[in-house]
């Protein structure tokens, strides 16, 4: 929720609507709220005056500048009226106003009211008409400096990107955002997004990855954000999860040197299951040592989830033995 | 348990009662989803076994349908969220810019719906449904002079959320032709990440509201078989994961109450509930109560609001707790139209 910004205007020597000569021929309109409301809010008078005018100036359909600044007005009282913005836009479209004024308007008010949908929505409506994209980087970087996982600013971004083409330069900004904070999961996504839509995921891009990705597990073992995008990058390779040397080593190196991370083991568990489900090398090595994973999981390492690596074990355990339904059906065949 | 972390109903009573009457002119951005906040009290009383003794039924459901529209030309019939545009001249009139919006429809839907015009909600419902699948919130028709309808483009933004709404509005209607479900259903499957949770659009990041507005649509639209095994098992090692003691919403943020709904309901659809810890949920929820004036907030000593109260006590009930019914977890409420 945003913070009425009754205690701004006020600051500002508020003359109300109904006070001002220039609005004298304007007729405002009460807002007729039934005769047994309910959650009603108990508006400042301010707002009351503001959205008579504004019902007022609706019903004529006046389209002006003294019309424009009653939008601004009303939009300060309650940026997540979206029927203000549509009616500020369809002003600006009749006056031909300057769209790059009114962009930087929406700049200072996105700075106030970063997680309103309304204010967003504007100003995509607005870099659309004109038809630059030029300035959203800047801009979006601009928010996230505040909040790095802003999912308005991070939305509006991709689409600024998407449209205009503006993937240059963006895996170095996600990269320092990393070193920052490196479990900003919004960056990593990020990071998906820009190599998913410029080289793709080939052969010498997720060995890249892979070795940026294992770097930065080492780092910090415990951090969700990194073992996830690592799954995302095994997603792309042919040989499946449990194939990649590399990665193998690497889970392994870190388990035998003692680690014990939820994730590491996890992942080293739907290796073991892959390797079932294919029935590649030692299928009943790899069931034993899924089981005792998952059991080491419930017990020790994932115990706020110990249910779930029971039936996990379970699972494990029927595979492959003829007990589940799968084989069953592949031994009929 | 500690004292304090035992559920409070008759303060959370209170709390919504009062939301119901009245909330502060610092609640001015609000100002246009009254009709959602009424939705969160009287689905939090309802919850609250209490709803019976919500003396002013009649009168609620009056104003809500005060925000009817039924607009057929421009085609933007459903309800408001609130009477911010109501005048008395155009009181159960068609007006410029009295347009439903599709959240405002989704949540006034909880009477008998005697005085809903159906057809006209799924008619309008049509035209908000973009070429991609997704749907905005609200936005007027323009035909074209060959007859053609054209959806303003700038009319409101699109996401998750809306499928998610517009879901629920044929399931409740029981009126599927406002929406075209292959498309919806291509559109959620393009929001499954990397992570294997959804986001609110394809290529974002995956979240906790997002991932349960995409699962539940999928389920009211009979669609949860488009998901492969394989999807599923990763998509419900995502959901657990974001179990810490109460859940967040993506992984390294806060925990926060709202999540034990989303995430949860979401587990719940998927029949795996049970693998969530119910004890170290409940603490937290429970921990975020304002023992004082009641309702519920995201964290622990901060403001309660009506959206946090009425999702963290729909995130115990889906633990099933005897102080409170049980949440009908698809469309987020109880089915309440059998009790008018």
């Amino acid at each position: 929720m945003s913070d009425s910004s009754d205690e701004e205007i006020s600051q500002q020597k508020w003359v109300f609507y109904k006070d001002r000569p220039d609005w004298k021929d304007v007729e405002p309109i009460p807002q007729d709220d039934g005769e047994e409301p309910v959650v009603t809010i108990a508006y400042s008078k301010e707002f009351t005056d503001v959205y008579d005018y504004f019902r007022g100036i609706l019903k004529t359909q006046e389209k002006s500048e003294r019309a424009l600044q009653l939008t601004k007005d009303a939009a300060n009282l309650n940026p997540a009226n979206y029927t203000v913005w549509q009616y500020r836009r369809d002003i600006i479209k009749a006056l031909k106003k300057d769209l790059r004024e009114e962009l930087e308007y929406i700049r200072q008010t996105i700075r106030k009211h970063s997680k309103n949908y309304q204010v967003w929505h504007h100003r995509k409506v607005l870099v659309e008409w004109l038809n630059d994209g030029s300035e959203e980087l800047e801009f979006t970087k601009s928010i996230l400096e505040t909040d790095d996982k802003n999912y308005h600013a991070w939305q509006h971004r991709q689409w600024a990107m998407k449209t205009f083409k503006l993937y240059e330069g963006e895996l170095d900004y996600v990269d320092s955002l990393l070193q920052t904070d490196i479990r900003n999961n919004s960056a990593w996504n990020q990071r998906y997004f820009v190599v998913n839509n410029t080289t793709g995921f080939t052969d010498v891009v997720l060995s890249n990855e892979i070795d940026y990705t294992l770097n930065k597990i080492n780092i910090a073992k415990e951090n969700e954000s990194a073992w996830n995008y690592l799954r995302g990058l095994l997603l792309h390779d042919k040989e499946g999860l449990s194939k990649n040397q590399k990665v193998v080593k690497f889970c392994e190196d870190l388990y035998n040197s003692g680690n014990r991370s939820a994730f590491l083991l996890a992942l080293l568990v739907d290796m073991c299951d892959e390797e079932i489900t294919q029935g590649s090398g030692d299928v009943l090595l790899a069931r034993q040592k899924g089981i005792d994973l998952c059991k080491e999981l419930a017990s020790n390492y994932d115990t706020i989830r110990c249910k779930y690596w029971e039936y996990m074990a379970n699972t494990l355990e029927k595979k492959g033995t003829g007990t589940d339904e799968a084989c069953t059906s592949s031994t009929a065949n | 348990m500690p004292v304090n972390l035992i559920l409070k109903p008759k303060l959370h009573k209170k709390y919504l009662y009062r939301c119901l009457q009245c909330i502060p002119s610092h609640f001015a951005s609000y100002d246009t989803t009254r009709l959602v906040l009424a939705f969160f009290a009287i689905s939090g009383l309802d919850l609250l076994k209490d709803l019976n003794n919500l003396k002013k039924q009649q009168k609620i459901i009056d104003w809500i349908y005060s925000l009817q529209v039924v607009d057929d030309k421009e085609l933007v019939s459903g309800f408001q969220g609130s009477t911010t545009l109501n005048t008395i001249e155009n009181r159960n009139q068609t007006a410029p810019y009295k347009w439903c919006h599709i959240a405002g429809t989704y949540t006034a839907l909880w009477d008998d719906l005697s005085r809903v015009n159906k057809e006209a909600i799924a008619r309008s419902l049509k035209v908000l449904q973009l070429p991609n699948g997704v749907f905005c919130a609200s936005l007027k028709v323009l035909q074209l002079p060959n007859g053609v309808f054209c959806a303003s483009k700038d009319g409101s933004e699109s996401d998750m959320r809306f499928i998610y709404c517009a879901a629920c509005i044929s399931y409740i209607i029981d009126d599927w032709s406002g929406v075209n479900i292959e498309k919806a259903t291509d559109y959620i499957l393009k929001s499954l990440t990397y992570e294997f949770g959804f986001a609110q659009a394809p290529q974002l990041e995956a979240h906790g509201g997002s991932t349960y507005c995409a699962i539940a649509s999928l389920a009211l639209m009979g669609k949860l078989s488009a998901l492969t095994e394989t999807q599923r098992k990763h998509i419900i090692r995502w959901l657990l994961n974001r179990q810490k003691d109460g859940f967040q919403g993506r992984p390294n943020k806060p925990v926060d109450t709202c999540y034990s709904f989303w995430v949860g309901a979401a587990l719940k659809i998927l029949d795996v509930f049970d693998f969530v810890d119910f004890d170290q949920n409940k603490t937290y929820v429970l921990s975020t109560q304002d023992n004082l004036y009641g309702g519920l907030s995201k964290w622990v000593d901060t403001t309660s609001d009506p959206l946090h109260t009425y999702m963290g006590l729909s995130g115990l009930s889906l633990m099933k707790y005897d102080e409170l019914e049980e949440i009908h977890f698809r469309r987020n409420t109880i089915d309440l139209s059998i009790r008018f």
